[in-house]
């Protein structure tokens, strides 16, 4: 047997690249999924100081590349707090506010697609603002949320790619160890590509069945 | 009873209401009439507390509506009705008639559904109670705003417009159920283009023109020669609507 053929321990590793893979796409869209809600909430609340600041942050984020984001957090943050980062703990941070920033925006743009005259019609029955967001805002906004909400994670699944360049051995980092040793690039990077695009299907369908679920008032069913 | 006093609201430049007093009583139904802009619904929206005053004030059975602290009780006091519906498009037509009173007034759920039941019934929807709004007609729609304000057990009723969305057969239906509520002695503020029902059903009727009070008459008195029509804006306004 040649050092460049498959072994079973290939696929180990390659399970172990989607696990890591999988992982931290899950824990930064938790992460950020939360931070960008509060981040709404502070706007919706129209908190002074902390809601334009939230409006700031997202904003540097979403405008500027996460790789860039990835080396200014991975080699900047440990020198400016004088502390060490494990690739792991970069990555974390770095996708999670990445996330968060497109959650707000999209968090957002939900809240205020929301019709104005209902919002007029529960203030004038009492309804707090607190029961306002609970009962009428969250649901129907959440309905409008999902289309982009989809899009932008099928999209972060896929730039957690990027942290194969400092040293995460995610899917990507496991097809290039792969790809490098047995020199087969096309059989390497196809599966490698599939296993993503898998992924991305799982998440698009995940959506879409809450997506109906959520738009069940609505007889519009879509061209 | 509902003060209001010396009432301005501005939009930008333009001067919507301009020193309104009005007073109306527990067990009167006055309709308000005028042209559009006149700002008839703007005064609604003074006396739910929608638009902030630009001076006078309101107050609903003493709770002044322009005094944040207040604002709620006055609130509570007042049901509205909007032209739109503004019903909740996501919750079926019992789930838009119990909301406020299960989050608000904390009745227990099934007392309040139980209530908004019987709202249903009294105008012929009950069939209807799990359809969405979007799967309802204009007139079923109002019929169900009509409900949910009722729900809340309002010593006022507040009309705004309530039928212009509405073609003359739903129109109608809900004039009707209107006409009975006044009958059992609901106090209604009813702003209207319907000339000749406001003349059936109201105590008094008020003419706004430019954001002021032309006339605050009985109802027999306002279409009287010597009375209301012997204000020329009043006759010319009365005569176009009844030509349409």
């Amino acid at each position: 047997m040649q050092y460049t053929s498959f072994t079973p321990h290939d696929l180990v590793l390659l399970l172990q690249g989607l696990g890591i893979s999988v992982a931290l796409f899950a824990a930064t869209t938790a992460i950020g999924l939360a931070i960008g809600l509060a981040w709404a909430m502070l706007r919706y609340y129209r908190t002074p100081l902390l809601s334009p600041l939230a409006a700031l942050l997202a904003e540097l984020l979403k405008n500027s590349p996460v790789l860039v984001q990835l080396f200014l957090v991975f080699f900047g943050l440990p020198v400016l707090l004088e502390t060490e980062l494990t690739p792991v703990q970069a990555a974390l941070i770095t996708l999670s506010g990445n996330t968060a920033a497109f959650i707000y925006v999209i968090a957002v743009s939900a809240i205020e697609s929301v019709g104005r005259d209902q919002l007029e019609a529960a203030r004038v029955f009492g309804l707090s603002r607190w029961q306002i967001l609970r009962r009428i805002v969250a649901p129907q906004a959440a309905a409008f949320a999902l289309g982009p909400l989809t899009g932008l994670l099928v999209n972060q699944l896929q730039v957690t790619s990027l942290i194969s360049v400092i040293g995460v051995v995610d899917l990507t980092k496991a097809g290039a160890i792969l790809n490098l040793r047995t020199l087969k690039p096309f059989i390497v990077w196809t599966v490698i590509g599939l296993l993503y695009y898998l992924m991305a299907r799982l998440i698009a369908k995940a959506c879409a069945r809450v997506e109906t679920r959520l738009r069940a008032h609505s007889e519009w069913k879509g061209l | 009873m509902i003060h209001i006093e010396g009432v301005a609201k501005r939009f930008g430049g333009n001067t919507v209401l301009d020193g309104v007093d009005l007073r109306i009583a527990p067990g009167e139904v006055v309709s308000i009439l005028g042209a559009s802009g006149s700002g008839k619904s703007t005064l609604i929206r003074c006396i739910n507390g929608l638009e902030k005053l630009d001076g006078g004030t309101i107050s609903v059975d003493g709770h002044r509506v322009d005094d944040p602290k207040q604002l709620q009780l006055a609130r509570r006091c007042c049901g509205t009705v909007f032209q739109l519906f503004n019903l909740y498009p996501h919750m079926t037509a019992l789930q838009n008639i119990t909301l406020a009173p299960i989050e608000v007034l904390r009745v227990p759920r099934r007392q309040a559904e139980d209530e908004a039941r019987e709202l249903l019934a009294s105008v012929g929807l009950l069939e209807r109670a799990d359809a969405y709004p979007a799967q309802l007609s204009g007139g079923q729609r109002q019929r169900v705003g009509i409900c949910r304000a009722l729900a809340m057990k309002p010593r006022y009723l507040l009309l705004d417009e309530v039928t212009s969305a509405l073609d003359p057969e739903m129109t109608a239906e809900v004039l009707s159920i209107l006409a009975k509520l006044a009958a059992n002695g609901t106090t209604m503020l009813f702003v209207t283009h319907e000339i000749e029902f406001a003349r059936q059903i109201s105590n008094r009727i008020v003419f706004l023109e430019r954001g002021r009070l032309l006339a605050d008459l009985p109802a027999a008195q306002f279409f009287a020669e010597d009375g209301g029509l012997a204000q020329p804006r009043i006759a010319q306004f009365l005569s176009k609507m009844s030509k349409s």
